[in-house]
């Protein structure tokens, strides 16, 4: 064993990896003959922790000399400043860029894209923003839109990366971002295998060279959870839900983890276990504050409700949903009020009180019908098919399943619903509709919704 | 986790943001030791990444601590990288060397085999296929019967508990 020890600075730099390559070979051999002094020296410098992971606090590799907190003042101060001058810049970018969108909105889709891929006007980081924004708004109304809209913000992102004006993890998450929005409003359109091949394009990207931010990282594995849940493969989803739980909490961003364990307990009901929906829903609640986001606070008190009824705990339900009136009343939409008349009636119907059922239903029909919305109205129909049967009412059962049978015949929903749907229309016919049949029935057609053969 | 009751504060501005945070940001720089010249990168991508999404983030100091704290772990874990990979190449250079007296490569082949010989036995083994036969990946996959994905993985795992033997990590070792 050689007689000369690297200095402390030596050994400090050697454990950080910063010694030039023949220092490195000189230490290295020194170490590899098994110098105690050494190796004493070289384990006071490593933490006695295992690698350093995602989830625990490791520290680094001590130094001899290691910054103080007050230490770090400087360089905070220089940041700081930098970065309070640059967020005026994207102030402005961002009020740019909702000009740019108003100007390319007002060109059909074609044009659109034209003026995206020939003017360099239109290459701008905070566009693309925008359009992932307007798409993913587009998609609870107009899904071709927004689809539209997701292919534009692809272009721009596209564009904006390739110009290099983004260090590597900002460029890997705007492309994530567009490709999985893309793939969202694909799936929201009724293109599966569209989605799953846009969100495969995210996936990837998110792992290139570079990294990707950890709340991009989150949106895309929610997106293909939601494909996996509309694809009824619902382990996968599950799965995929949690890790962006994880990251959420990570973040501390309770809106975004209520919303993440909503959509896990929407799977869940989908999957059968309405028990642990329900649990879910409850933890959901504890989350958002009430005063803060009214909204979000309702449509998780609403699916609640909704799992009590489902799963035949109408008293609570019941109970419930007479507390969240207000709420109701005062954040709902027109169309949330007649959601929550349907779930009036259908909660009455679980107690019995048919009276209530029939009229909240009739209501509950002939508003679906209003807004055009003639899935809903044939489901609802269907929950009113199920009073009749429990009335002895049979002419009116069978008038119902008629009715709804041509409304589906019309679209082309699941072939095992419309199956079901004829065979209650044929024991309609015949006055052998049971209620029980026609629950099941209407059961297996709101699950059918979204599923293609 | 906050509870739904702990609302977040909301400043008026970035500079009361800034202002407020400052003292967590500077003991999570203390707490991971960054280097201060590397600190001043990690804080400048984490606050430029803040205030381009800061339109989608309710809870902002939860994501600011959480994002550059991740940033800090990724700079230990390549450092430790960057550690595993020049002790690495030290080692091959060492035994490379075509003019090392008799005595001092019989020196060198007598301390290798004893480090490797604490290590766990499938480092042994693919360490000494390593730098006694020089084999690439390719070759030690194939010899140990790894796919070629895999093979770099275990590579790196037992690079890193060489270097850690080297560094005096006796007890973390174990067969």
């Amino acid at each position: 064993m050689t007689e000369h020890h690297p200095s402390p600075r030596e050994l400090e730099e050697f454990v950080l990896g910063r010694l030039p390559k023949g220092e490195m070979r000189k230490v290295s051999r020194h170490l590899l003959a098994g110098c105690e002094e050494c190796g004493r020296a070289t384990s006071s410098l490593w933490s006695h922790e295992a690698e350093p992971t995602e989830v625990a606090d490791r520290p680094a590799p001590k130094q001899l000399q290691a910054p103080t907190p007050d230490a770090y003042d400087q360089v905070l101060d220089r940041v700081f400043a930098r970065v309070v001058a640059k967020e005026k810049v994207i102030e402005q970018e961002r009020a740019e860029a909702a000009h740019l969108f108003a100007e390319l909105i007002r060109h059909p889709p074609a044009r659109r894209e034209l003026l995206v891929r020939n003017s360099v006007r239109f290459r701008r980081r905070m566009l693309a923003e925008k359009l992932v924004e307007e798409s993913h708004t587009a998609g609870f109304s107009a899904p071709a839109q927004s689809v539209d809209l997701a292919q534009l913000a692809v272009l721009v992102a596209e564009a904006v990366c390739a110009a290099g004006e983004l260090d590597a993890e900002a460029s890997n998450s705007l492309a994530a971002k567009t490709w999985a929005q893309l793939g969202n409003a694909l799936r929201v359109a009724g293109d599966l295998s569209g989605a799953e091949r846009e969100i495969a394009r995210a996936l990837e990207q998110l792992d290139a060279p570079g990294g990707s931010s950890m709340l991009d990282r989150a949106t895309v594995h929610y997106r293909l959870a939601a494909l996996r849940k509309e694809q009824r493969r619902f382990a996968e989803a599950l799965e995929l839900l949690d890790r962006v739980g994880a990251i959420y909490r990570r973040l501390g961003q309770r809106s975004l983890l209520a919303r993440t364990l909503r959509k896990k307990a929407m799977v869940l009901g989908e999957a059968g276990e309405p028990e642990a929906e329900i649990a879910l829903y409850h933890r959901a609640l504890e989350l958002i504050d009430q005063q803060e986001e009214p909204w979000d606070f309702l449509v998780a008190r609403h699916n609640l409700i909704c799992a009590l009824s489902d799963c035949g705990r109408y008293r609570e339900a019941f109970a419930l949903l007479f507390h969240t009136r207000p709420l109701y009343l005062k954040h709902g939409t027109p169309l949330t009020l007649v959601h929550m008349r349907w779930l009036e009636g259908a909660i009455a119907l679980g107690l019995g009180r048919l009276d209530q059922a029939e009229a909240a239903f009739c209501e509950v029909r002939s508003k679906y019908l209003e807004r055009s919305m003639d899935f809903d109205a044939a489901l609802a129909a269907l929950n009113l098919a199920e009073v009749y049967a429990r009335r002895g009412r049979a002419g009116e059962v069978r008038v119902l399943a008629e009715e709804v049978l041509a409304v589906f015949a019309a679209r082309q929903i699941h072939r095992e619903a419309f199956a079901a749907l004829s065979m209650l229309a044929e024991a309609a016919r015949v006055e052998t509709a049971q209620a029980s049949l026609v629950r099941e029935v209407s059961d297996l057609v709101k699950r059918s919704r979204g599923l293609q053969d | 986790m906050m509870s739904a009751q702990e609302r977040p504060i909301i400043e008026a501005t970035l500079e009361d943001f800034l202002f407020r945070v400052r003292p967590r940001i500077k003991a999570l720089f203390g707490r991971f030791q960054i280097p201060l010249e590397d600190s001043e990168d990690l804080l400048q991508q984490t606050l430029l990444a803040f205030i381009y999404q800061r339109p989608v983030i309710r809870d902002t100091e939860p994501w600011l601590l959480g994002t550059l704290r991740k940033k800090c772990l990724l700079y230990l874990r390549e450092k430790r990288r960057t550690l595993y990979e020049t002790v690495d190449a030290s080692v091959l250079e060492l035994v490379a060397r075509p003019v090392a007296p008799a005595q001092e490569a019989a020196d060198l082949r007598r301390d290798l085999l004893a480090a490797l010989g604490r290590l766990p036995s499938r480092c042994q083994a693919l360490l000494s296929l390593r730098y006694t036969y020089g084999l690439d990946q390719a070759e030690l996959a194939r010899r140990m019967g790894y796919s070629p994905a895999s093979i770099s993985k275990v590579t790196a795992r037992c690079l890193a508990t060489l270097s850690r033997y080297l560094c005096g990590q006796r007890f973390v070792l174990r067969k």
